[in-house]
C-alpha cells in the first residue's frame, strides 16, 4: 500500500498539471475570440474576390484565355504527373486527435495515391515531422512554414501560394490537393480534403449572372488582369485555410484542455479520499497499539 | 434631389476598412496612372499599386494608403480589394519612422530567428506610411 507521503507527492503533482492544463485552456479560449474575428474579416474579401474572378471568367471568351499564364491555372492536367499536397497541421500537440485525424487523412490520401511521385508543402511542425518519418514513398518536401500559428497572417499565406504556383508552372503536376481542419464550431472540426489546382470547378460554379452587367472597361487588359487576380484568389484561399486550421486547433485544444483539467480534478479528489483513508487508517493503528499496551502495562 | 454619391468600400483580407461609405470623389493609384472616380462613372476593373487613395466627403478629405490590388467600378459602387490599407489619420509618423529603422535594422543583423519575409514585409509597410506621412504633411491634410 501506497505511503501517505507518496500519495502526497502524486497529489502535489497531479495539481500542478492541472494548472498547466487550466492556463492552456483559458489561453486557448483567450486566443479563439480573435482566431473566429479574423476568420469573419477575411469574409468579404474572399466573397468580393471570387465574384470579380466570376464575372472576369464570364467575360472573357474560352479563347481570349488561351495562350495566358492564368490558362495554364484553370486547365485540366494529362493525367499521370506527380501529384501535390498541402497539409495544414499544427505546431504543437497537447489539442486532442487534431493533428492525429489530420495525418490519418493525409496517409489515407497518400496510401490511395501510392507509386505516384507526390510533392509535398507542409505548414505546421507536426505535418512536417509526420512527413519526414515516411519511408519507402516517393515524396519531396518542397516547401514547409513552421511556427505561423497562432498568428497566421496574410504574408504566410502569401508565402505559400507563391511556392505553390511556382511548383505547379515548373513541374507538371496534375493536380493540387490541400488537406486541412475546418472550423466547424467550437465542438467540433471537419477534415477537408479540397482541390485546389486546377482551379477550374470552384469557378464556374460560382458565376452568378449579374443583372445589367457585361460593359466593364479593363485596365490593363482582361489577360493580364486575370493573371493577377488568380495568384491573389489561391492567396485568399490559403488564407482562409490557414485561419480555419488555426481556429480550428484552438477550439481543439481548448476542449482537449477542459478535458484534462477534469479529470485532474477527479483524480486529485479519488487521491485525496485515499489519502484521508490511509492516514484514518494509521491513526487507528496507533490507537490499537498504545490502547494495548496501556492493558498489558497496568493489566 | 439628392445629390448623387459613390458608395465606398475598402476590404483587405485582414480586415474591412471602410464599408458602403457614401463620398463625392475617389482617387485610385492604377497601375496605368491615378484613376479619379465620379458619380456616373463608366463601370470599371483596374490592378491597383502601391500608393495613395483618397476621397472627399463633403468637405471632409481622408487618404489612405493601399498596397496593391484590385478596384472594381460598377454603378456608383467602388469597391476596392486591397492586400492591406491604412487610413493616413492612423499612421504615427514617429512610429512608422521607428517602425521603418528597426525593419531596416533586423534586416542588416540577420539573426538565425529572424523571420525574414516578416521583416520584409514590416519594412515595406513601414515605407509606405512614411511615405504617406510626408504627403499628408506636404498637402496639409
Amino acid at each position: 500500500m501506497a505511503s501517505l507521503r507518496d500519495i502526497r507527492k502524486h497529489i502535489s503533482s497531479v495539481k500542478s498539471i492541472k494548472q498547466i492544463t487550466y492556463a492552456m485552456k483559458m489561453v486557448a479560449a483567450a486566443r479563439i475570440k480573435k482566431a473566429q474575428g479574423s476568420i469573419l474579416a477575411a469574409r468579404p474579401f474572399a466573397v468580393e474576390m471570387d465574384r470579380l474572378i466570376a464575372d472576369l471568367y464570364r467575360e472573357l471568351g474560352e479563347e481570349d484565355l488561351s495562350g495566358t499564364p492564368a490558362r495554364e491555372l484553370f486547365e485540366e492536367r494529362p493525367a499521370g504527373g506527380p501529384l501535390c499536397l498541402v497539409l495544414v497541421t499544427a505546431d504543437k500537440g497537447l489539442c486532442g486527435s487534431f493533428n492525429t485525424n489530420l495525418l490519418k487523412a493525409a496517409a489515407a490520401w497518400l496510401k490511395e495515391n501510392r507509386g505516384r511521385k507526390i510533392c509535398v508543402m507542409a505548414v505546421g511542425r507536426k505535418g512536417r515531422d509526420f512527413l519526414r518519418r515516411l519511408k519507402g514513398l516517393d515524396l519531396e518536401i518542397k516547401h514547409e512554414l513552421i511556427g505561423v500559428f497562432p498568428k497566421a497572417g496574410y504574408v504566410h499565406a502569401q508565402l505559400l501560394a507563391d511556392a505553390i504556383i511556382t511548383l505547379y508552372h515548373a513541374v507538371p503536376v496534375q493536380s493540387v490537393t490541400l488537406i486541412y481542419n475546418e472550423f466547424k464550431s467550437m465542438m467540433a472540426q471537419r477534415i477537408v480534403t479540397d482541390r485546389l489546382l486546377p482551379l477550374k470547378s470552384h469557378i464556374s460554379g460560382a458565376a452568378a449572372v449579374r443583372p445589367g452587367g457585361g460593359d466593364f472597361s479593363f485596365e490593363p487588359d482582361k489577360k493580364e488582369l486575370l493573371s493577377a487576380l488568380l495568384p491573389r484568389h489561391l492567396t485568399a484561399q490559403l488564407y482562409r485555410t490557414l485561419l480555419e486550421s488555426q481556429a480550428a486547433e484552438l477550439a481543439a485544444r481548448m476542449n482537449a484542455m477542459e478535458s484534462a483539467s477534469k479529470n485532474a480534478t477527479e483524480l486529485i479528489e479519488g487521491l485525496t479520499l485515499k489519502m484521508n483513508k490511509t492516514r484514518q487508517a494509521m491513526i487507528t493503528t496507533e490507537l490499537n497499539e498504545i490502547v494495548s499496551g496501556s492493558e498489558a502495562l497496568g493489566g | 434631389m439628392e445629390k448623387k454619391r459613390l458608395i465606398l468600400t475598402i476590404v483587405t483580407p485582414e480586415r474591412t476598412v471602410l464599408a458602403d461609405k457614401p463620398v463625392d470623389f475617389v482617387t485610385i493609384p492604377a497601375v496605368g496612372g491615378e484613376l479619379g472616380v465620379l458619380p456616373g462613372h463608366a463601370s470599371f476593373v483596374v490592378q491597383l499599386k502601391e500608393g495613395f487613395m483618397h476621397y472627399t466627403e463633403g468637405r471632409n478629405k481622408e487618404l489612405f494608403a493601399v498596397l496593391s490590388g484590385f478596384a472594381e467600378i460598377h454603378g456608383n459602387k467602388v469597391m476596392v480589394l486591397a492586400e492591406a490599407a491604412e487610413l493616413a489619420h492612423e499612421v504615427d509618423e514617429e512610429r512608422a519612422r521607428q517602425a521603418y529603422q528597426k525593419a531596416k535594422d533586423s534586416l542588416a543583423i540577420r539573426g538565425a530567428d529572424l523571420d525574414l519575409d516578416e521583416a520584409n514585409a514590416s519594412l515595406r509597410r513601414a515605407a509606405v506610411r512614411l511615405k504617406m506621412a510626408e504627403f499628408r504633411r506636404r498637402h496639409k491634410m
